[in-house]
């Protein structure tokens, strides 16, 4: 009896799903509503987590609620610690879900909503969750042992020694993106910058008041933050109002990167309890917060979605950027959809947490569907905007011109509509004095999700809400970027350390000091030349972050099909080769065209032998100060081909490793004995 | 009758919304030495809170993008 009801409720969601799904795909001409795409996305979640989930669980693993995991068997209070499922599901989920679902998706909004979200669905259900899954119960089943340590048992030391140094370009790249998305969505903002420089004295004095005024009492100390933070709102808008002080704050991008860069360096060498610990929990809760607010918002809202399904610019001829649907949406979405950078924290804090093995299930594998819900708000925040605003706001100056007549103009030519004064009047209504080419996604993010707020909420109108949208984007990316210095600063100074021992001690000053400032000087290169540039910097960053995030993912996938094919589970190793797979067409595809695409918007090589052409024949294209400057662009073009060659031989590295390992195990060279720590039952184990 | 319920269960939110923060528990560490190793030193509160810090934001994988 319980088992036909169970048969009529699961066909029933998929039923659901389908026609939903079917509603998405194939209207056209009429704008849909929201509401679609979420029903398509969450029963499309549903069934994914019940069957293939439970498969992976049962058929690969066979997990086992008896088998003691290593927070029960090496349980010591501090590291290894058994806790409940769901907590580990919020801190999991907490530490994974930052930026990159938010900005992704509203860059690809750029092709329409429906390759985004398709992407975004099927990509999570085949590719990004299991891909977590795995490599969680992989770390499991080893002492939690890290994605670069897996990587060096499994496979080999070059494959190991690769994912080191791959892991160290990709945080570069990955930093210095963020940064450029908050320098873009502050450029000329007094608001947003007093806003955003006031979270750092918050920040300290929480931290001063957690370690003298009242220790470890976190809770309350996050509530006179958040308290603070909605000061240090209206403290911008203030400011801005000012006519004697906004001019003080209105930066531009040059000096916006050179404060960011200072300010990785401080939170690299000052103590971690003064700034990245108390930063953290504020950003937690703001995560947690924004996350649920923009839930409510959508479903209180129900909005119809003004972006049509595909626009013209999958042909490739995009102004956010260039480059075709396939394989760019597939590289622009990474976060969301499958995100290498996750199987490091499936392989770190969290497997040290879970007491039961089942629990992997919805730790590993739901807190990415989650991830992906929320990439999916993100796509409907950014495609409630009508498509002549949301080009105005996301397409370079190189494309619009610098006057509202010319942007008007050039969005016209796409086809789309803009009133003449909607752009003047939207900044206006948001308190900004432009709203032209502020790339990055950020910014048009924050006008989608403040109209669902007003919409939904009310509240202080649409300026305050505009910028709690960009203040809490700021956040989460401050949160990575200052944590992720202090990372790479270990990671160099434990390189350094090779040659020179003194070199990795960390209480040493001098090398503190060296590293901080190499691993900033490495990022905030790659910044300053995305601020500079005048095609706008996302346009050749954000693809290079996009490779290097699936680069990551491909080496997961490695690790986790090495991992089953050596436990004698060859059968069933297509659950990852597949994704692994399609990441290899898209990454090498991607790279090939962004290093030899004779088209120069697309490939970095074009555009160098393009610009030394016009720097020898003395002409200046739009948007570039002075022909002094472009042979430095010229530079920083074959800089980042170097880079992405860099990623693509590095990707080929590790899988012909691993393939090689793959084919002698099967062969029985090698043999398939698993490298998992022994079963041993809970029963064992005394808990605490 | 509610709110005494309601009181009752404080505790146990405020402590699980520190552990998805990633708040390290030092009431949890000195449990778990005083009945697993009772012998062993155990570390000041300072000093856990110190160790736990730096354990966390020194490796990859805290945090994501």
């Amino acid at each position: 009896m319980r088992s036909a009801r169970t048969v009529v409720l699961w066909g029933l969601i998929a039923a659901v799903g389908a026609a939903a799904l079917g509603r998405v795909a194939l209207s056209r001409g009429e704008s849909i509503n929201a509401a679609w795409l979420l029903t398509a996305a969450i029963c499309t979640y549903l069934v994914g987590y019940r069957f293939y989930a439970r498969f992976i669980a049962t058929a690969i693993f066979a997990l086992d609620a008896d088998r003691a995991t290593p927070a029960v068997r090496k349980a010591d209070g501090h590291d290894f610690v058994p806790t409940n499922k769901w907590v580990v599901f919020g801190h999991h989920f907490a530490a994974i879900a930052g930026p990159g679902p938010l900005v992704g998706p509203t860059l690809a909004a750029q092709f329409g909503y429906l390759p985004g979200a398709l992407w975004i669905i099927i990509g999570v259900v085949l590719g990004g969750a299991v891909q977590d899954f795995v490599i969680l119960c992989s770390s499991i089943r080893r002492d939690g042992r890290s994605l670069g340590q897996m990587a060096k048992d499994e496979i080999g030391p070059v494959a190991g020694i690769t994912a080191l140094v791959a892991v160290l370009g990709i945080m570069v790249v990955l930093i210095s993106v963020l940064a450029l998305v908050v320098v873009n969505a502050l450029k000329a903002s007094p608001w947003g910058t007093v806003t955003i420089s006031l979270t750092v004295p918050i920040a300290m004095f929480m931290g001063l008041y957690l370690r003298f005024l009242r220790p470890d009492k976190v809770l309350e100390a996050s509530a006179i933050g958040l308290v603070m933070l909605a000061g240090a709102l209206w403290a911008g808008q203030w400011v801005a109002a000012n006519p004697a002080l906004a001019p003080f704050f209105t930066l531009t991008g040059p000096t916006l990167a050179l404060l960011i860069m200072a300010y990785g360096f401080a939170a690299s060498v000052l103590p971690v309890w003064l700034l990245l610990a108390p930063r953290d929990y504020l950003s937690a809760f703001v995560k947690i917060g924004v996350v649920v607010a923009l839930a409510v918002g959508i479903l209180l809202v129900l909005p119809p979605l003004s972006m049509p399904a595909v626009t013209q610019f999958v042909d490739g001829s995009g102004p956010v950027f260039s480059g075709k649907v396939f394989p760019f949406v597939f590289i622009t979405i990474a976060c969301g959809a499958i995100s290498g950078f996750h199987a490091l924290i499936a392989s770190g804090t969290t497997p040290k947490l879970l007491s039961r093995e089942p629990d992997a299930k919805l730790v590993g594998y739901g807190a990415m569907l989650t991830e992906s819900l929320v990439a999916i708000m993100a796509l409907i925040a950014a495609c409630v905007l009508t498509p002549g605003v949301y080009f105005a706001i996301n397409a370079p100056v190189a494309a619009l011109g610098t006057t509202a007549e010319s942007a008007a103009l050039a969005v016209q030519q796409w086809g789309f509509v803009l009133q003449p004064g909607e752009m003047d009047a939207l900044a206006k209504s948001v308190g900004e004095s432009s709203l032209l080419s502020r790339t990055g996604g950020a910014p048009s993010l924050a006008v989608g999700m403040a109209h669902l707020f007003d919409r939904a909420l009310g509240g202080g109108g649409m300026a305050l809400w505009y910028h709690f949208a960009i203040m809490f984007e700021a956040l989460f990316i401050l949160t990575t970027l200052d944590a992720g210095t202090r990372v790479g600063r270990f990671m160099l100074q434990d390189l350094g350390g090779q040659l020179w021992p003194k070199f990795r001690e960390v209480t040493w000053q001098p090398a503190v000091w060296m590293a901080s400032g190499l691993f900033v000087a490495m990022w905030g290169y790659f910044l300053y030349q995305g601020v500079t540039d005048p095609l706008g910097g996302i346009n050749s960053l954000w693809p290079l972050f996009g490779m290097a995030n699936q680069l990551l993912a491909a080496v997961a996938l490695c690790v986790g099909t090495t991992v089953i094919i050596r436990m004698g589970k060859a059968r069933y190793a297509w659950t990852t080769i597949l994704p692994l797979t399609w990441l290899l067409i898209v990454v090498m595809t991607a790279g090939w065209q962004k290093l030899f695409s004779a088209d120069p918007r697309i490939g970095f090589l074009a555009h160098a032998s393009k610009f030394s052409a016009l720097h020898a024949a003395g002409t200046l294209p739009p948007g570039v100060p002075s022909l002094a400057a472009m042979p430095r662009m010229v530079f920083n073009d074959r800089l980042d081909a170097a880079v992405a060659a860099f990623f693509l031989v590095s990707v080929l590295v590790i899988v012909f490793d691993s393939v090689r390992t793959w084919i002698k195990v099967v062969r029985g060279a090698v043999p398939a004995g698993s490298t998992e720590v022994p079963a041993q039952s809970t029963t064992l184990f005394a808990a605490d | 009758m509610l709110r005494l319920r309601l009181m009752h269960r404080l505790p146990r939110w405020i402590g699980v919304l520190r552990t998805i923060i990633g708040v390290p528990d030092y009431d949890r560490y000195l449990r778990h030495m005083r009945t697993r190793h009772p012998d062993c030193a155990v570390m000041s509160p300072a000093e856990f809170a110190n160790e736990r810090l730096e354990a966390r934001y020194s490796r990859p994988g805290s945090r994501c993008c």
